[in-house]
Protein backbone atom coordinates (compact mmCIF):
# COMPACT_ATOMS: atom_id res chain seq x y z
CA UNK A 1 0.00 0.00 0.00
CA UNK A 2 1.35 3.42 -0.96
CA UNK A 3 0.79 6.03 1.72
CA UNK A 4 1.63 9.75 1.86
CA UNK A 5 1.74 11.67 5.10
CA UNK A 6 0.49 15.20 4.49
CA UNK A 7 2.45 16.96 7.21
CA UNK A 8 2.83 20.53 8.43
CA UNK A 9 6.51 19.94 9.20
CA UNK A 10 9.25 17.46 8.31
CA UNK A 11 9.51 16.40 11.96
CA UNK A 12 5.79 15.52 12.13
CA UNK A 13 6.00 13.63 8.85
CA UNK A 14 9.04 11.57 9.92
CA UNK A 15 7.43 10.71 13.27
CA UNK A 16 4.38 9.17 11.59
CA UNK A 17 6.37 7.61 8.74
CA UNK A 18 8.59 5.73 11.21
CA UNK A 19 5.53 4.22 12.88
CA UNK A 20 3.65 3.16 9.75
CA UNK A 21 6.75 1.71 8.12
CA UNK A 22 6.61 -0.97 10.78
CA UNK A 23 3.99 -2.46 8.44
CA UNK A 24 6.03 -4.43 5.88
CA UNK A 25 3.70 -3.76 2.96
CA UNK A 26 3.50 0.00 3.42
CA UNK A 27 5.52 2.31 1.21
CA UNK A 28 5.48 5.77 2.84
CA UNK A 29 6.18 9.20 1.38
CA UNK A 30 6.12 12.54 3.17
CA UNK A 31 4.46 15.59 1.69
CA UNK A 32 5.38 18.73 3.63
CA UNK A 33 2.99 21.59 3.06
CA UNK A 34 3.21 25.14 4.30
CA UNK A 35 0.15 25.93 6.46
CA UNK A 36 -0.47 29.64 6.56
CA UNK A 37 1.95 30.08 3.63
CA UNK A 38 4.80 31.32 5.81
CA UNK A 39 7.69 33.18 4.20
CA UNK A 40 10.72 30.90 3.53
CA UNK A 41 12.79 32.26 6.44
CA UNK A 42 9.96 31.75 8.96
CA UNK A 43 9.11 28.37 7.50
CA UNK A 44 12.62 26.96 7.75
CA UNK A 45 13.32 28.54 11.14
CA UNK A 46 10.22 26.76 12.41
CA UNK A 47 11.36 23.48 10.86
CA UNK A 48 14.75 23.89 12.49
CA UNK A 49 13.26 24.64 15.92
CA UNK A 50 10.86 21.67 15.68
CA UNK A 51 13.76 19.41 14.78
CA UNK A 52 15.78 20.68 17.75
CA UNK A 53 12.79 20.16 20.05
CA UNK A 54 12.43 16.56 18.91
CA UNK A 55 15.76 15.81 20.66
CA UNK A 56 16.58 13.26 17.96
CA UNK A 57 18.48 15.63 15.75
CA UNK A 58 20.92 13.12 14.22
CA UNK A 59 18.35 10.38 13.65
CA UNK A 60 16.03 12.93 12.11
CA UNK A 61 18.70 14.24 9.75
CA UNK A 62 19.53 10.68 8.64
CA UNK A 63 15.83 9.94 8.04
CA UNK A 64 15.31 13.14 6.05
CA UNK A 65 18.32 12.28 3.90
CA UNK A 66 16.98 8.77 3.31
CA UNK A 67 13.51 9.93 2.25
CA UNK A 68 14.94 12.72 0.08
CA UNK A 69 17.33 10.35 -1.73
CA UNK A 70 14.49 7.89 -2.37
CA UNK A 71 12.35 10.69 -3.82
CA UNK A 72 9.84 10.23 -1.02
CA UNK A 73 10.06 13.70 0.48
CA UNK A 74 7.99 16.30 -1.29
CA UNK A 75 8.25 19.90 -0.13
CA UNK A 76 5.35 21.98 -1.40
CA UNK A 77 5.89 25.69 -1.92
CA UNK A 78 2.39 26.44 -3.18
CA UNK A 79 -0.88 25.85 -1.28
CA UNK A 80 -2.03 22.24 -1.04
CA UNK A 81 -5.06 22.83 -3.29
CA UNK A 82 -3.04 24.62 -5.98
CA UNK A 83 -3.23 22.68 -9.30
CA UNK A 84 0.58 22.20 -9.37
CA UNK A 85 0.55 20.76 -5.83
CA UNK A 86 -2.31 18.43 -6.76
CA UNK A 87 -0.40 17.24 -9.82
CA UNK A 88 2.62 16.48 -7.62
CA UNK A 89 0.39 14.57 -5.19
CA UNK A 90 -1.13 12.57 -8.04
CA UNK A 91 2.33 11.69 -9.33
CA UNK A 92 2.96 9.79 -6.07
CA UNK A 93 0.10 7.40 -7.01
CA UNK A 94 -0.83 6.89 -3.37
CA UNK A 95 -3.66 4.78 -2.04
CA UNK A 96 -4.09 6.69 1.18
CA UNK A 97 -3.12 10.11 2.58
CA UNK A 98 -2.63 10.68 6.31
CA UNK A 99 -3.60 14.09 7.65
CA UNK A 100 -0.90 15.66 9.83
CA UNK A 101 -1.07 19.35 8.91
CA UNK A 102 -3.27 22.23 9.93
CA UNK A 103 -4.87 22.60 6.51
CA UNK A 104 -8.33 22.31 4.98
CA UNK A 105 -8.70 19.83 2.14
CA UNK A 106 -10.68 20.56 -1.00
CA UNK A 107 -12.27 17.80 -3.04
CA UNK A 108 -9.50 17.88 -5.68
CA UNK A 109 -6.81 17.24 -3.04
CA UNK A 110 -8.77 14.40 -1.45
CA UNK A 111 -9.32 12.69 -4.78
CA UNK A 112 -5.59 12.73 -5.54
CA UNK A 113 -5.48 9.63 -3.28
CA UNK A 114 -7.13 6.41 -4.46
CA UNK A 115 -8.98 5.70 -1.21
CA UNK A 116 -8.89 9.18 0.30
CA UNK A 117 -7.24 10.94 3.25
CA UNK A 118 -7.44 9.59 6.80
CA UNK A 119 -7.81 11.91 9.79
CA UNK A 120 -7.15 10.96 13.42
CA UNK A 121 -9.87 13.12 15.03
CA UNK A 122 -9.47 13.53 18.80
CA UNK A 123 -13.14 12.91 19.52
CA UNK A 124 -15.68 10.15 19.20
CA UNK A 125 -17.62 10.35 15.94
CA UNK A 126 -20.39 10.73 15.00
CA UNK A 127 -21.30 12.44 18.28
CA UNK A 128 -18.47 14.98 18.49
CA UNK A 129 -17.57 16.90 15.34
CA UNK A 130 -15.55 20.11 15.11
CA UNK A 131 -13.21 21.79 17.57
CA UNK A 132 -12.30 21.22 21.23
CA UNK A 133 -14.18 17.93 21.13
CA UNK A 134 -12.06 16.32 23.86
CA UNK A 135 -12.97 19.16 26.23
CA UNK A 136 -16.64 19.04 25.22
CA UNK A 137 -16.74 15.28 25.82
CA UNK A 138 -15.35 15.72 29.35
CA UNK A 139 -17.74 18.60 30.06
CA UNK A 140 -20.73 16.51 29.02
CA UNK A 141 -19.58 13.40 30.89
CA UNK A 142 -18.95 11.38 27.73
CA UNK A 143 -16.05 9.04 26.89
CA UNK A 144 -13.04 10.51 25.15
CA UNK A 145 -11.01 8.97 22.37
CA UNK A 146 -9.84 9.15 18.78
CA UNK A 147 -11.72 8.30 15.59
CA UNK A 148 -9.80 7.55 12.39
CA UNK A 149 -11.99 8.23 9.36
CA UNK A 150 -11.79 9.23 5.71
CA UNK A 151 -12.38 12.95 5.44
CA UNK A 152 -14.56 14.78 2.96
CA UNK A 153 -14.66 18.52 2.37
CA UNK A 154 -17.01 19.09 5.37
CA UNK A 155 -16.10 19.44 9.04
CA UNK A 156 -15.66 15.85 10.28
CA UNK A 157 -18.51 14.65 8.08
CA UNK A 158 -16.64 11.98 6.08
CA UNK A 159 -18.86 8.91 5.94
CA UNK A 160 -16.31 6.09 6.37
CA UNK A 161 -15.01 5.42 9.89
CA UNK A 162 -12.08 2.98 9.94
CA UNK A 163 -11.58 2.73 13.69
CA UNK A 164 -12.57 4.32 16.95
CA UNK A 165 -10.61 4.02 20.19
CA UNK A 166 -11.83 5.03 23.61
CA UNK A 167 -8.90 6.32 25.63
CA UNK A 168 -8.72 6.90 29.36
CA UNK A 169 -7.83 10.38 30.62
CA UNK A 170 -6.04 8.82 33.59
CA UNK A 171 -3.11 10.90 34.78
CA UNK A 172 -3.91 13.83 32.50
CA UNK A 173 -5.01 16.55 34.89
CA UNK A 174 -5.32 19.43 32.43
CA UNK A 175 -6.80 20.08 29.01
CA UNK A 176 -3.34 20.79 27.58
CA UNK A 177 -1.92 17.46 28.79
CA UNK A 178 -5.01 15.56 27.68
CA UNK A 179 -4.90 17.00 24.16
CA UNK A 180 -1.17 16.42 23.85
CA UNK A 181 -1.72 12.77 24.78
CA UNK A 182 -4.63 12.36 22.32
CA UNK A 183 -2.81 14.09 19.45
CA UNK A 184 0.22 11.92 20.21
CA UNK A 185 -1.83 8.78 19.49
CA UNK A 186 -2.10 9.63 15.79
CA UNK A 187 0.88 7.61 14.47
CA UNK A 188 -0.10 4.43 16.32
CA UNK A 189 -3.75 4.73 15.32
CA UNK A 190 -2.88 5.47 11.69
CA UNK A 191 -0.82 2.27 11.68
CA UNK A 192 -3.77 0.33 13.10
CA UNK A 193 -6.13 1.93 10.58
CA UNK A 194 -3.82 0.97 7.69
CA UNK A 195 -3.65 -2.58 9.04
CA UNK A 196 -7.45 -2.66 9.06
CA UNK A 197 -7.61 -1.30 5.51
CA UNK A 198 -5.25 -3.99 4.27
CA UNK A 199 -7.52 -6.73 5.57
CA UNK A 200 -9.78 -7.96 2.82
CA UNK A 201 -12.91 -8.01 5.01
CA UNK A 202 -12.76 -4.31 6.06
CA UNK A 203 -16.22 -2.89 6.74
CA UNK A 204 -16.48 0.83 7.41
CA UNK A 205 -18.67 2.14 10.16
CA UNK A 206 -20.98 4.97 9.09
CA UNK A 207 -20.63 8.53 10.36
CA UNK A 208 -24.25 9.65 10.57
CA UNK A 209 -24.11 13.41 11.21
CA UNK A 210 -27.68 13.35 12.55
CA UNK A 211 -26.35 11.39 15.54
CA UNK A 212 -24.03 14.19 16.59
CA UNK A 213 -23.41 17.89 16.74
CA UNK A 214 -20.71 20.28 15.63
CA UNK A 215 -18.73 21.82 18.46
CA UNK A 216 -16.76 25.03 18.49
CA UNK A 217 -13.79 26.54 20.26
CA UNK A 218 -14.47 26.51 24.00
CA UNK A 219 -14.66 29.61 26.20
CA UNK A 220 -12.24 30.28 29.04
CA UNK A 221 -14.85 29.66 31.72
CA UNK A 222 -15.78 26.21 30.36
CA UNK A 223 -12.12 25.28 29.81
CA UNK A 224 -11.49 26.00 33.50
CA UNK A 225 -14.43 23.76 34.38
CA UNK A 226 -12.94 20.94 32.29
CA UNK A 227 -9.55 21.44 33.95
CA UNK A 228 -11.21 21.16 37.35
CA UNK A 229 -13.07 17.99 36.35
CA UNK A 230 -9.82 16.47 35.09
CA UNK A 231 -7.99 17.39 38.31
CA UNK A 232 -10.80 15.83 40.38
CA UNK A 233 -10.79 12.76 38.23
CA UNK A 234 -7.01 12.46 38.60
CA UNK A 235 -7.24 12.85 42.40
CA UNK A 236 -9.91 10.15 42.58
CA UNK A 237 -7.48 7.90 40.73
CA UNK B 1 -1.60 3.24 27.39
CA UNK B 2 -4.95 1.85 28.47
CA UNK B 3 -7.69 1.87 25.89
CA UNK B 4 -10.93 1.98 27.78
CA UNK B 5 -14.08 3.94 28.35
CA UNK B 6 -13.43 6.83 30.68
CA UNK B 7 -15.36 9.24 32.85
CA UNK B 8 -18.64 7.42 32.87
CA UNK B 9 -19.25 6.97 36.59
CA UNK B 10 -22.41 8.72 37.86
CA UNK B 11 -20.45 10.18 40.78
CA UNK B 12 -18.27 12.07 38.30
CA UNK B 13 -21.35 13.37 36.50
CA UNK B 14 -22.70 14.79 39.78
CA UNK B 15 -19.36 16.44 40.45
CA UNK B 16 -19.30 17.78 36.89
CA UNK B 17 -22.65 19.49 37.41
CA UNK B 18 -21.48 20.94 40.71
CA UNK B 19 -18.29 22.35 39.15
CA UNK B 20 -20.18 23.75 36.17
CA UNK B 21 -22.89 25.38 38.29
CA UNK B 22 -20.26 26.93 40.56
CA UNK B 23 -18.37 28.40 37.59
CA UNK B 24 -21.55 29.86 36.09
CA UNK B 25 -22.53 31.48 39.40
CA UNK B 26 -19.05 33.01 39.69
CA UNK B 27 -19.43 34.40 36.19
CA UNK B 28 -22.83 35.85 37.19
CA UNK B 29 -21.20 37.60 40.15
CA UNK B 30 -18.55 38.99 37.82
CA UNK B 31 -21.18 40.15 35.32
CA UNK B 32 -23.03 41.96 38.12
CA UNK B 33 -19.93 44.12 38.57
CA UNK B 34 -18.65 44.34 34.99
CA UNK B 35 -21.75 45.03 32.88
CA UNK B 36 -21.33 48.80 33.33
CA UNK B 37 -18.02 48.59 31.46
CA UNK B 38 -19.89 47.22 28.47
CA UNK B 39 -23.09 49.22 28.72
CA UNK B 40 -21.75 52.74 29.24
CA UNK B 41 -23.76 55.51 30.97
CA UNK B 42 -24.44 57.00 27.52
CA UNK B 43 -25.83 53.66 26.30
CA UNK B 44 -27.97 53.34 29.38
CA UNK B 45 -29.28 56.87 28.97
CA UNK B 46 -30.21 56.16 25.35
CA UNK B 47 -32.50 53.36 26.56
CA UNK B 48 -34.86 55.89 28.20
CA UNK B 49 -37.38 54.36 30.56
CA UNK B 50 -35.95 50.89 29.93
CA UNK B 51 -32.65 51.85 31.58
CA UNK B 52 -33.94 51.42 35.13
CA UNK B 53 -35.23 47.90 34.44
CA UNK B 54 -31.97 46.87 32.75
CA UNK B 55 -29.87 48.29 35.58
CA UNK B 56 -31.92 46.57 38.22
CA UNK B 57 -31.96 43.27 36.32
CA UNK B 58 -28.22 43.14 35.73
CA UNK B 59 -27.18 44.45 39.15
CA UNK B 60 -29.52 42.77 41.56
CA UNK B 61 -31.99 40.28 40.18
CA UNK B 62 -31.17 36.59 40.00
CA UNK B 63 -34.29 35.43 38.23
CA UNK B 64 -34.67 33.10 35.29
CA UNK B 65 -37.85 32.21 33.50
CA UNK B 66 -37.93 28.58 32.47
CA UNK B 67 -38.81 28.53 28.77
CA UNK B 68 -38.10 24.84 28.18
CA UNK B 69 -41.81 24.26 27.55
CA UNK B 70 -41.42 26.18 24.27
CA UNK B 71 -39.52 23.22 22.83
CA UNK B 72 -42.71 21.12 23.00
CA UNK B 73 -44.64 23.35 20.59
CA UNK B 74 -44.62 23.16 16.80
CA UNK B 75 -44.82 26.94 16.48
CA UNK B 76 -45.95 29.94 18.55
CA UNK B 77 -47.62 33.17 17.49
CA UNK B 78 -47.25 36.47 19.34
CA UNK B 79 -49.22 39.69 18.89
CA UNK B 80 -46.36 41.83 20.19
CA UNK B 81 -43.53 42.98 17.92
CA UNK B 82 -40.17 41.22 17.87
CA UNK B 83 -38.54 43.97 19.94
CA UNK B 84 -41.31 43.98 22.57
CA UNK B 85 -41.19 40.20 22.90
CA UNK B 86 -37.39 40.24 23.13
CA UNK B 87 -37.54 42.88 25.87
CA UNK B 88 -40.01 40.80 27.91
CA UNK B 89 -37.90 37.62 27.53
CA UNK B 90 -34.66 39.44 28.38
CA UNK B 91 -36.14 40.88 31.56
CA UNK B 92 -37.51 37.52 32.68
CA UNK B 93 -41.13 38.42 31.95
CA UNK B 94 -43.91 36.36 30.47
CA UNK B 95 -44.42 36.54 26.71
CA UNK B 96 -48.00 36.09 25.58
CA UNK B 97 -48.05 33.46 22.84
CA UNK B 98 -50.53 31.15 21.18
CA UNK B 99 -49.32 27.67 20.23
CA UNK B 100 -49.98 26.77 16.61
CA UNK B 101 -49.95 23.43 14.83
CA UNK B 102 -48.64 24.87 11.61
CA UNK B 103 -45.20 26.26 10.89
CA UNK B 104 -44.33 28.84 8.25
CA UNK B 105 -42.44 27.49 5.23
CA UNK B 106 -38.98 26.22 6.09
CA UNK B 107 -36.12 28.73 6.01
CA UNK B 108 -32.97 27.09 4.77
CA UNK B 109 -29.59 28.36 6.00
CA UNK B 110 -28.47 28.52 2.37
CA UNK B 111 -31.34 30.86 1.46
CA UNK B 112 -30.71 32.94 4.58
CA UNK B 113 -27.05 33.40 3.67
CA UNK B 114 -27.94 34.52 0.15
CA UNK B 115 -29.69 37.60 1.56
CA UNK B 116 -27.93 40.92 2.08
CA UNK B 117 -27.11 41.85 5.66
CA UNK B 118 -30.13 44.12 5.91
CA UNK B 119 -32.53 41.61 4.34
CA UNK B 120 -31.18 38.89 6.62
CA UNK B 121 -31.88 41.07 9.64
CA UNK B 122 -35.44 41.72 8.45
CA UNK B 123 -36.02 38.06 7.61
CA UNK B 124 -34.97 37.04 11.14
CA UNK B 125 -37.13 39.76 12.76
CA UNK B 126 -40.14 38.63 10.76
CA UNK B 127 -39.64 34.89 11.29
CA UNK B 128 -38.91 35.20 14.99
CA UNK B 129 -41.53 37.80 15.82
CA UNK B 130 -42.15 35.34 18.63
CA UNK B 131 -38.46 34.80 19.49
CA UNK B 132 -39.22 31.56 21.35
CA UNK B 133 -39.66 29.84 17.98
CA UNK B 134 -35.85 29.70 17.60
CA UNK B 135 -35.97 26.83 20.12
CA UNK B 136 -38.54 24.72 18.28
CA UNK B 137 -37.53 21.52 16.49
CA UNK B 138 -38.33 22.91 13.04
CA UNK B 139 -35.76 25.69 13.49
CA UNK B 140 -32.86 23.40 14.34
CA UNK B 141 -31.00 24.05 11.09
CA UNK B 142 -31.35 27.83 11.30
CA UNK B 143 -30.32 27.84 14.97
CA UNK B 144 -27.27 25.72 14.16
CA UNK B 145 -26.32 28.06 11.32
CA UNK B 146 -26.61 31.13 13.56
CA UNK B 147 -24.40 29.41 16.13
CA UNK B 148 -21.86 28.50 13.42
CA UNK B 149 -21.79 32.04 12.09
CA UNK B 150 -21.20 33.45 15.56
CA UNK B 151 -18.46 30.98 16.45
CA UNK B 152 -16.62 30.95 13.13
CA UNK B 153 -16.76 34.08 10.92
CA UNK B 154 -18.16 36.60 13.44
CA UNK B 155 -15.78 35.53 16.19
CA UNK B 156 -12.84 35.74 13.81
CA UNK B 157 -13.83 39.24 12.71
CA UNK B 158 -14.22 40.51 16.27
CA UNK B 159 -10.94 38.94 17.36
CA UNK B 160 -9.09 40.46 14.42
CA UNK B 161 -10.67 43.87 14.97
CA UNK B 162 -12.22 43.70 11.48
CA UNK B 163 -15.50 45.30 10.42
CA UNK B 164 -18.68 43.44 11.35
CA UNK B 165 -22.42 44.06 11.35
CA UNK B 166 -23.18 45.00 14.97
CA UNK B 167 -26.98 44.64 14.65
CA UNK B 168 -26.73 41.21 13.07
CA UNK B 169 -24.16 39.88 15.54
CA UNK B 170 -26.20 41.08 18.50
CA UNK B 171 -29.42 39.69 17.01
CA UNK B 172 -27.70 36.31 16.65
CA UNK B 173 -26.38 36.47 20.21
CA UNK B 174 -29.91 37.15 21.50
CA UNK B 175 -31.49 34.36 19.44
CA UNK B 176 -28.77 31.86 20.31
CA UNK B 177 -29.17 32.84 23.98
CA UNK B 178 -32.92 32.21 23.80
CA UNK B 179 -32.26 28.86 22.18
CA UNK B 180 -29.92 28.02 25.09
CA UNK B 181 -32.75 28.89 27.52
CA UNK B 182 -35.19 26.59 25.75
CA UNK B 183 -32.94 23.71 24.73
CA UNK B 184 -30.39 23.93 27.60
CA UNK B 185 -27.77 23.60 24.89
CA UNK B 186 -24.31 24.10 26.39
CA UNK B 187 -22.81 25.06 23.02
CA UNK B 188 -25.26 27.93 22.68
CA UNK B 189 -24.52 29.09 26.23
CA UNK B 190 -20.81 28.87 25.50
CA UNK B 191 -21.15 31.13 22.46
CA UNK B 192 -22.36 33.80 24.91
CA UNK B 193 -19.49 32.95 27.28
CA UNK B 194 -17.02 33.28 24.44
CA UNK B 195 -18.29 36.66 23.24
CA UNK B 196 -18.40 37.98 26.80
CA UNK B 197 -14.72 37.00 27.14
CA UNK B 198 -13.62 38.82 23.99
CA UNK B 199 -11.30 41.77 24.58
CA UNK B 200 -13.17 44.84 25.83
CA UNK B 201 -12.05 46.88 22.81
CA UNK B 202 -13.98 44.45 20.58
CA UNK B 203 -17.04 44.42 22.80
CA UNK B 204 -17.29 48.19 23.11
CA UNK B 205 -18.05 48.27 19.38
CA UNK B 206 -21.33 46.53 20.25
CA UNK B 207 -22.46 49.76 21.95
CA UNK B 208 -23.68 50.90 18.54
CA UNK B 209 -26.93 49.05 19.37
CA UNK B 210 -27.45 49.63 23.11
CA UNK B 211 -30.88 47.99 23.19
CA UNK B 212 -29.73 44.67 21.72
CA UNK B 213 -26.57 44.81 23.81
CA UNK B 214 -28.58 45.26 27.00
CA UNK B 215 -31.00 42.44 26.08
CA UNK B 216 -28.07 40.11 25.31
CA UNK B 217 -26.50 40.78 28.72
CA UNK B 218 -29.85 40.20 30.50
CA UNK B 219 -30.39 36.89 28.67
CA UNK B 220 -26.81 35.89 29.50
CA UNK B 221 -27.41 36.74 33.17
CA UNK B 222 -30.48 34.48 33.21
CA UNK B 223 -28.58 31.60 31.61
CA UNK B 224 -25.83 31.87 34.23
CA UNK B 225 -28.47 31.49 36.95
CA UNK B 226 -30.03 28.39 35.43
CA UNK B 227 -29.34 25.48 37.78
CA UNK B 228 -29.87 22.56 35.48
CA UNK B 229 -27.34 22.34 32.65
Amino acid sequence: MRVAIVAGSITAGIRIAKEIERLPTVDASIVVCNPGMKAPFRRWTREFLLALKSLEWWALTANVGGYARAGKLLILRRPLDDPTSIERLKSLQCDVGLHAANVIYREATISAFRLGILNAHIGILPKYRGRCVAEWSILQGDPIGVTVFFIDSGIDTGERIVLRKFISSNGKNSVAKLKKMLFGCDARLYRQALEALMRSEIRFEGNDILEGKRYYVMSGVFTKVVNEILRDSDNLG
Amino acid sequence: MDLETALSAPVQLDRRQEVLHGALLRRRTELRKSWRHLLSPECLESLGSLAKDIESFLSWRDSIRDWRVAATFTWMNCDATFLDSLRVIALGGRVEYRPSDTTPGALSPVDLNRLSSNDRLNALYARYRCPLNIGTASEFDVAEELLRQLMVPDRAKLEAGAEFDVDLVLLKLNLVGIRAMIARDLRSLDALNYFYELPRRSLTRLRANPRFLAFWLCIYAQLLNAPDW
